[in-house]
């Protein structure tokens, strides 16, 4: 066997192809967990406060399983933050009414609505999906600054059951397993995929490419609707937002789609989206821990974000980066 | 004479003022390989992607067993018993193989929402093993395999449910010859199913060898349909070009020596996995050939020799002692590269024939960094007329223009920048015999110009036609070294390259 059959081999060997992915991922959780705990053995990684570190990454990775579906198809969703506050705001005001049925169902259909409408624009319009979406949301957030007249939102104490362990979890994994299974075992995933790779090609296929675009940001719509009950009863308060205020909370569901899309050739996109925010809230975590301003925190976890996308893909040479 | 399966009635089709197809009407039989054959953009291909789908029809009907068809895509067409194998790529990566086989037919796996994916991999499976590709998994990414193993998977898609018609549409040319065989293979085995194969191909002694009757199309417009045991391949040609090919196809000058003053020189080059500790000089006005089996290296000698290469070692050195490492060295001292893949790597294909002939000449057409349209109009149509370019106008996108007139633009951008040393990598690939005797028209001339040129290519013919020198590779090193002779045959070349 020559070195090129083996390395073929070694690419389509069905064990190494299914979980060297998640093997690598788990390194890095080990690595950093590590670092840290020798840094600063006191404050940081006892088994407490890694489930602690997990429930905020969980968060994330659910919005980041939304973004996924966006991103795959090299299109971008930058209203999530937007409807994240939405959705929150909403969920505060029908848990009065509602209980927990208003906590559940009014994000959810908010989130869900407003993908509808991003991708009923951006498909009417025919424009960038950035600048279709960064528009959209200064509306969103202006709806949640009428809907509010600007008060602070609390989330009433009979409600807050998603913001701690078991239910958290549990409904997490409900929208985990959701994405995983529209990702591998329906047409969605697959033609999600195909427009990705080559829209003219699928379009050939019979794949009503506007169709999937729009259950695209659909999905996202209803996974920042999710996101959105976690958020709101794990901070639970919520201020309306204007003026882009909220673009900030696009981007750390971004950076584990980011993990989901590198990563994305062992095939185990969403297990990775979650690692992917479970390492960032360790780097994150342990620099509170090691008392690190703010600033040195975002700047290290950037700079690791990079990193870490950079070592695992490896993109054939002179293939065009965009 | 045969059943009748499939007619085309006065099909037409339009592409702004192109007229790319004029009332072709032809009959298909039942249990034929047929042959389609014509010039780039004699409107072959834009016929046979009206039939599958791909392109919407102008005008005009096709009629299927009786029935008009008039289909939206290939999934469309594929139910209808239709399928075709695409000359470039189609295949999608970020998906599996078994999801590229059954792209747009999941129905099948398909309850209630949720598809069975493993069902679709062991039915994926059983059909590629059933086609004897056991070395292809199923579930693995498309992205793992390379060009020729998607081919194969393509080759599955399209014909595992014994479609009524399959059209090959240029596919030989990029396959090697396990690859053709493997195509020959399920065309003939459709064949004797009783289906029929549409073959279209510039490998003018594969159309007579594979099929049982050839039509010829010239400018969108039907010549004739012959039977293939009734003609040779200078009555194809002629058919095609609508007059006689004679005199000058290749070179007829034989025995003048060359100078021997040497303009550029490799040393000692290597590229990991393509090539081994090759040297060679280029001389002042010289042909210099380089061939092989399509996997010996040759290609990446191109991409070396221009700076190219990922990883090279060794030495490409000018005359002067300048050392070529970099792409824009290369072009700065007046090196020219075509690539052998024409749209990715050598045309800027969205963009206009205007842009593509002026893009490396943009330092001479400014004048203190502005460029004025005027002037990139006047060299774009000087040069595209040189090495006349069918176009309405440089304006004109390269992605609508056939492959052999693409390729006259890559050659008009490296003339007009005047290059004293032309690398080109498969040259006439993919594209008809009167723009091939263009293209070596073209050669001779830099030829007689004083500049050095060296082709790589897989036409064994085209090399004892056309260069001074020629050097065989063999697994990444160079296997043997001919000199210019007319009494140099295929068979002293095929000895040394396998």
């Amino acid at each position: 066997m020559n070195l090129k059959e083996f390395q073929q081999k070694l690419k389509t060997n069905k064990f190494l192809s299914n979980y060297l992915g998640i093997i690598l991922l788990l390194l890095l959780v080990l690595v950093f967990w590590a670092v840290f705990k020798i840094i600063t053995p006191g404050n940081f990684g006892s088994p407490d406060k890694l489930l602690s570190y997990l429930q905020s990454s969980l968060i994330y990775a659910v919005g980041g399983c939304g973004l996924y579906f966006i991103c795959v198809m090299g299109l971008w969703d930058f209203s999530v933050g937007a409807n994240i506050v939405l959705s929150s705001v909403l969920a505060c005001y029908f848990s009065q009414q509602l209980g927990f049925g208003g906590l559940i169902l009014a994000p959810i259909l908010c989130g869900t609505l407003l993908g509808l409408l991003n991708g009923i624009v951006y498909i009417k319009l025919n424009i960038p999906s950035m600048i279709v979406t960064v528009g959209l949301s200064l509306i969103y957030e202006s709806l949640s600054v009428f809907a509010t007249q600007g008060q602070e939102q609390i989330l009433s104490p009979a409600y807050r059951a998603f913001g701690s362990y078991p239910a958290n979890l549990i409904l997490a994994l409900c929208a985990f397993f959701l994405a995983g299974l529209l990702i591998k075992y329906t047409k969605v995933g697959t033609y999600t995929y195909a427009i990705g790779s080559n829209e003219f090609v699928a379009k050939n296929m019979g794949v009503n490419v506007n169709k999937y675009k729009v259950v695209a940001f659909v999905l996202c719509g209803f996974f920042a609707g999710v996101m959105s009950i976690l958020t709101i009863s794990y901070g639970t308060s919520m201020t309306s937002a204007s003026s882009m205020a909220s673009m900030s909370r696009n981007f750390t569901p971004l950076m584990g789609t980011f993990f989901g899309l590198a990563f994305r050739r062992y095939g185990k996109p969403i297990t990775a989206i979650v690692i992917g925010e479970f390492i960032i809230s360790l780097i994150f975590n342990g620099f509170v821990a090691f008392g690190a301003p703010t600033t040195i925190q975002n700047v290290v976890t950037g700079a690791a974000l990079l990193l870490i996308v950079t070592s695992t893909t490896k993109p054939v040479k002179g293939a065009v980066v965009k | 004479m045969g059943e009748e399966i499939l007619k085309t009635v006065k099909i037409n089709k339009s592409f702004g003022i192109t007229h790319a197809v004029k009332d072709v009407t032809v009959s298909f039989y039942k249990g034929e390989i047929h042959g389609l054959i014509g010039e780039n953009g004699s409107g072959k291909s834009t016929l046979m992607s009206m039939l599958t789908g791909i392109y919407s029809i102008g005008s005009g009907e096709f009629i299927l067993e009786g029935k008009k068809l008039n289909v939206k895509n290939q999934v469309e067409a594929n139910r209808n018993g239709v399928s075709i194998i695409v000359q470039e790529m189609g295949t999608l990566s970020g998906l599996t193989v078994a999801e590229n086989i059954f792209l747009g037919n999941e129905d099948q796996f398909v309850k209630f929402g949720i598809k069975n994916a493993a069902a679709m991999n062991r039915k994926a499976q059983a059909l590629l093993d059933q086609y004897g590709f056991h070395h292809i998994h199923a579930s693995t990414m498309i992205d793992n395999y390379d060009f020729e193993d998607r081919k194969l998977i393509e080759i599955v898609k399209a014909t595992y449910f014994n479609p009524k018609i399959l059209v090959v549409d240029e596919t030989t040319t990029t396959l090697s010859q396990a690859g053709r065989d493997e195509l020959y293979k399920h065309m003939k085995r459709l064949k004797k199913l009783g289906s029929t194969v549409i073959f279209i191909s510039h490998d003018l002694e594969e159309v007579i060898r594979m099929t049982d009757r050839i039509t010829i199309l010239r400018d969108g417009e039907l010549i004739d349909t012959v039977q293939s045991s009734d003609v040779t391949e200078d009555d194809l040609k002629r058919l095609m070009v609508g007059r006689e090919l004679s005199g000058r196809y290749y070179r007829t000058d034989y025995g003048e020596p060359v100078s021997k003053e040497v303009v550029l020189s490799a040393k000692n080059v290597s590229v990991p996995g393509q090539l081994r500790n090759i040297s060679f000089d280029l001389h002042k006005g010289e042909i210099l050939g380089i061939g092989g089996l399509s996997e010996c290296g040759m290609h990446e000698v191109g991409k070396a020799v221009f700076g190219a290469s990922y990883d090279r070692t060794g030495e490409v050195a000018l005359a002067d002692g300048t050392h070529i490492d970099s792409i824009p060295t290369a072009i700065k001292h007046n090196i020219a590269y075509v690539s052998k893949d024409r749209d990715n790597e050598s045309l800027v294909i969205n963009d206009s024939i205007r842009d593509n002939i002026c893009l490396t000449s943009m330092d001479r057409l400014s004048k203190h960094h502005i460029i004025l349209n005027k002037k990139l109009d006047q060299f774009a149509n000087r040069y595209a007329k040189i090495v006349s370019v069918k176009m309405v106008g440089v304006g004109q996108f390269v992605s609508d223009l056939s492959g052999g007139n693409k390729q006259k633009v890559a050659l008009a951008r490296w003339i007009g920048k005047d290059s004293d040393i032309l690398v080109l990598d498969s040259p006439t690939r993919g594209i008809d015999v009167k723009v091939k005797a263009d293209i070596y028209a073209l050669m001779s001339d830099m030829k007689k110009q004083g500049k050095s040129t060296i082709v790589i290519s897989e036409e064994i013919l085209e090399l004892l036609g056309m260069c001074d020198r020629i050097l065989v590779m063999k697994e990444g090193a160079f296997s043997g070294e001919f000199k210019r002779d007319p009494a140099l045959t295929e068979e002293d070349f095929i000895a040394k390259m396998v």
